[in-house]
């Protein structure tokens, strides 16, 4: 810019001294001072108009020169569609399945709460799923992330070097609230996450409306308040004023709102439902009946402080490791003999807090890295393939360019010709990946996350991930535009118009070929992927989960958030079942805790009465008796529970077959009695049920006892108000016939029960199932969807290179017709050659593939290797491929008339 | 020669001999714009008038391709003035200007003595 205007005065000076000179020189011919300068403008002529004209010479050169290249390129674009779409294609799904990918880790791995200076942040753990309610003991490797009301209020008093410490709910998830708006008929089961009071002012936010919390909301006996998030306030109340100070019924009981959170927090963790609202950790005791909040040996809080400036991290971690080990002392776990020793071992790893609860990340993290993994490799497929293209028109233009170098452009202006060819495909291909990117990130996240609502992840490409795609398609078109240009550029004119088409290029054609062969080999080993993650799925969904799911739906509820108390729930559950059954085509009505293949549960440690070695986790499910029928569970010995396991009838229990196995190593079980190692007594074993499959396909063989619902161990001296296991979560409802209004239907009956009885999730059987396996459906498909487009972009790189040494060796194969070769041995002459470059693929993808699947094992479900099936499948696919490409150019080659392609040249 | 009240058309016309003439000028020592004009006028008898809306531009091209090099000097009547100076890339491109030159006026020379039926 400063050279343009120097320029400019420079000019206009030079044409004042030219002026000057003439003037001068008209005034020595005798000229008055006036008219000479006078007649020396007008010989001048257009002053400004000239001065413009000089200028151009400078400016507008260079971008002149682009719009040049850039046209002509567009020009020679056109001339070749097939080039141009096939290229635009395989940079838009290269490009587009990368940043769609990228969108996601991004979004998913690597972006801060949206909070106040995230890099101040810690979080004391390094484990989102260290959750979410239990008892603090010992643990031979020491680490938690999960702590007790108690432990956290010590931890915040001694740690001065914290300037705010907050603590929150771990499993809020888990246990939704119901919420009615005062006045308001509907109540809704939402999200509700407990929190401590600085919890707001440690993330350093403002509200949107009204206030956050602070720390006197969060003392005992102080007015239960509420924050309610900025989405739930618009998409529920559409931005109403009035909510903030207003009155909700949470659980039934009234808690003020006094404010909104501001727009886009979604709380400390990335969830697929977010909390709707954010209650003190001291409201809780009343709201949500939950007496472990002021035990101070049990677990439920994570926590996340903001270390004040200048505070180092290593003197921290030991200052938090020393309080903890402090703080569990006294606690019984660690004051036994046994237990001291595990004392020195407890820590809480510092990690960064910026990015919040990690539970998300590290759920979805490895899918992620592998379909980075995957989508890398698809680029990379592409890139040779482009490569390959470019390369092959870039000879296939050789006479054109020696033309024009013939004809006296320069070598520089060919190459930069060539080079804008590239990059503008290569820019185009960006443009058209991101169109990809963005409907494939959509796709991904609906895939990933069905049925999210409010998801605080955005399929949107950040311009980080913009960036990312362009440099990457453009590093792509100079890396791949370069070689062809440099190739054509370095031919002799006169050269190659004497030799034609004559000349072979071994050097470029050994790298079309290795270019090919590298494809084929990434190939197989994306098709290999693609076959175990599709085996891995097919098997899952083939596992005998030792369950029915036919005719049968999963309503989620909630009579604790309902307002019942313990004493009234018999009642309730009686209620339930009557009124169910009344409802015409239902045949079972079965309520329980927890339901199988749910991703919560409850476990207790359990002895088996003079049975020494008997002892350790079982799965702990509370049911009625309608319950196994309802889900399918069958019965292999004694009975199952019935209507006369009443509260005061002997507790009773049964138990599954891994129980029995696991326990009593097969023994019959009926008749002994197990429970707690301070009571072993409490339950007698009456019967044995199948190893339904509960909580997760990986534990399809876990013990687990199942006790009626309203029963409660002798042993248990706590009021009945504080037994939560009293509390169904769940009611299976078994109907005779497919009905289509059942949810309607259900919402209705529980309705007309109490009004605040409401359904939190309603799912047939059948889908609450299907979502356990929603990630292995991700990955089986992407991994399917990935292999299909390396086979499709492998099959055109080979289909190009066979193409184009057809075209190539026209003349060679006319002279070997000439001289009596067959047509067969011409098709198999170019066969041979498209399968010896596919062969030497497979010779390198298959240790690769093999090498490949140890990687991945983990995320396989009982696959260790790839096996014959698997191998023999993606070998056959890549075979079908390679004969489809060179079918084509044989055919062609075949039919070359002799005659005419000796006279080509 | 062109219509007055275009420029463009002018440069357009002269473009290939005026760079070697402007060029051929310089080569007898440095000069400013208004002196290679009257150089020209005067070395082509008052024959040749190049117009400065051609002679600016043709200059300023010069100088961008590298062919002359400018400074700002006194003249010789005290006046400040853009002095022009042949470059090593300038002479070269001269020389072969000139070699084309003479190649094209002995074509045009041979097509307009031809003899018919000489085809």
């Amino acid at each position: 810019m400063n050279l343009f205007f120097r320029r400019k005065t420079d000019l206009k000076e030079e044409i004042e001294s030219h002026l000057k000179m003439a003037t001068a020189d008209r005034i020595a011919r005798g000229e008055s001072p006036a008219a000479a300068r006078r007649e020396a403008m007008r010989e001048f002529g257009n002053l400004p108009l000239i001065a413009e004209i000089t200028r151009e010479r400078w400016g507008w050169l260079r971008l002149e020169r682009l719009m040049q290249d850039l046209r002509f390129a567009l020009r020679q674009l056109r001339r070749t569609p097939a080039f141009t779409t096939t290229v635009l294609l395989t940079l838009a799904l290269g490009i587009g399945a990368n940043a769609a990918i990228f969108t996601l880790v991004n979004a998913v791995l690597l972006k801060d709460l949206p909070v106040a200076d995230p890099k101040t942040l810690v979080h004391l753990g390094n484990d989102g799923h260290d959750c979410c309610v239990g008892h603090n003991g010992t643990r031979e490797e020491g680490a938690y992330s999960n702590f007790s009301t108690d432990t956290y209020q010590q931890l915040k008093k001694n740690l001065p070097e914290f300037e705010e410490l907050a603590a929150m709910q771990a499993g809020w998830a888990y246990r939704p609230i119901i919420a009615r708006r005062d006045g308001a008929l509907a109540a809704r089961s939402v999200m509700g996450e407990f929190v401590s009071g600085n919890y707001f002012r440690t993330f350093g936010l403002r509200p949107e409306a009204g206030r956050l919390l602070i720390d006197a909301d969060d003392l005992p006996g102080a007015p239960p308040a509420a924050v309610m998030s900025y989405e739930t306030w618009q998409h529920e109340f559409g931005g109403d004023a009035a909510v903030v100070g207003s009155t909700f019924r949470v659980n039934t009981k009234p808690v003020t709102v006094v404010g909104i959170a501001p727009r886009g927090f979604f709380g400390d963790r990335m969830a697929v439902a977010p909390p709707d609202f954010y209650l003190p950790i001291q409201t809780m005791a009343s709201l949500a009946n939950a007496s472990y909040v002021n035990d101070p040996e049990t677990n439920w809080l994570y926590m996340i402080g903001r270390v004040k400036p200048g505070v180092a991290l290593g003197p921290l971690q030991q200052k938090v490791n020393a309080t903890l080990q402090q703080a569990f002392a006294t606690q019984s776990s660690f004051s036994t003999v046994n237990g001291k020793k595990f004392l020195p071992r407890v820590h809480a790893t510092l990690s960064p807090g910026g990015e919040g609860i990690q539970t998300l990340q590290e759920g979805y993290g490895s899918h992620l890295h592998l379909l980075m993994w995957i989508a890398g490799l698809v680029l990379l497929i592409a890139c040779a393939n482009i490569a390959n293209l470019l390369l092959v028109r870039g000879l296939g233009r050789r006479t054109e360019m020696s033309v024009r170098s013939a004809l006296g452009a320069k070598r520089s202006r060919i190459v930069r010709q060539l080079l804008t060819e590239s990059i503008l495909l290569a820019g185009l291909g960006g443009l058209l990946g991101l169109a990809v990117a963005y409907g494939g990130a959509r796709m991904l996240l609906v895939l990933a996350f069905p049925g999210a609502q409010n998801l605080p992840i955005e399929a949107r490409p950040s311009f980080a991930v913009i960036g990312f795609a362009f440099a990457l398609s453009v590093l792509t078109g100079i890396l791949f535009g370069v070689a062809p240009a440099w190739i054509s550029a370095q031919a002799r004119p006169a050269d190659a118009l004497r030799s034609g088409a004559r000349t072979t290029a071994s050097a470029t054609s050994l790298l079309q070929r290795t270019l090919v062969v590298l494809q084929a080999a990434l190939s197989l080993v994306l098709l290999v992927g693609a076959g175990l993650f599709s085996q891995s799925l097919s098997k899952l969904e083939n596992t005998d989960l030792k369950l029915d799911a036919r005719n049968r739906y999963v309503v989620h509820i909630n009579p604790q958030a309902a307002g019942y108390s313990g004493i009234q729930l018999g009642a309730l559950y009686r209620t339930i079942e009557d009124r169910f059954h009344a409802v015409p085509g239902v045949v079972k009505v079965g309520i329980s805790t927890y339901v199988p293949m749910e991703d919560d549960r409850w476990s207790n440690y359990i002895v088996v009465q003079n049975y020494a070695e008997a002892k350790g986790l079982a799965g702990f499910v509370k049911a009625n008796a309608d319950y196994f029928d309802s889900v399918g569970t069958k019965l292999v010995m004694g009975r199952g529970i019935d209507v006369r396991d009443t509260s005061t009838a002997p507790g009773v229990t049964v138990v599954n077959q891994a129980f029995v196995q696991e326990f009593l190593g097969g023994e019959n079980p009926i008749g002994m009695r197990i429970g707690a190692p301070d009571s072993p007594g409490d339950f007698e074993i009456v019967g044995v049920v199948e190893n339904t499959v509960y909580t997760d396909i990986h534990l399809k063989n876990d013990p687990m006892y199942f006790v009626p619902i309203m029963q409660r161990p002798a042993s248990n001296k706590d009021p009945i108000e504080q037994d939560l296991s009293l509390y169904a979560g769940t009611m299976v409802l078994q109907t005779a016939h497919p009905i289509n209004d059942m949810e309607k239907l259900t919402r209705q009956t529980l309705a007309s029960i109490n009004p605040n009885l409401t359904v939190v999730q309603f799912q047939t059987f059948g889908e609450q199932i299907a979502v356990q396996f929603t990630g292995q459906r991700l990955i089986a498909r992407l991994t399917m969807l990935f292999g299909a487009l390396a086979l499709l972009l492998a099959t055109i790189g080979l289909y190009g290179v066979t193409a184009y040494s057809v075209e190539r060796r026209a003349p060679e194969i006319g002279i070997r017709m000439a001289l009596g070769a067959e047509r067969g041995g011409v098709v198999a002459m170019v066969m041979r050659g498209a399968l010896i470059q596919t062969a030497l693929g497979l010779a390198i993808g298959i240790p690769v593939a093999l090498l490949c699947v140890r990687f991945v094992k983990t995320q396989l479900y009982e696959i260790a290797s790839a096996d014959a099936r698997v191998m023999t499948g993606a070998i056959v696919a890549l075979a079908v491929a390679t004969c489809v490409a060179g079918i084509i150019p044989a055919r062609r080659a075949a039919s070359i008339d002799p005659a005419r392609a000796l006279r080509a040249d | 020669m062109a219509t007055k009240n275009s420029y463009q058309n002018r440069i357009e016309l002269v473009q290939g001999t005026l760079d070697m003439l402007i060029l051929k000028t310089l080569q007898w020592g440095e000069q400013h714009g208004y002196g290679i004009s009257q150089a020209i006028r005067a070395t082509s008898g008052q024959a040749l008038q190049v117009e400065t809306g051609s002679l600016y531009p043709a200059l300023h091209r010069l100088e961008r391709q590298g062919w002359v090099k400018a400074e700002w000097k006194q003249s010789e009547s005290n006046q400040r003035a853009k002095f022009y100076k042949i470059t090593r890339l300038g002479k070269e491109q001269l020389a072969s200007d000139y070699e084309r030159w003479g190649k094209m006026v002995a074509i045009i020379e041979g097509i307009m003595t031809a003899e018919r039926g000489a085809l």
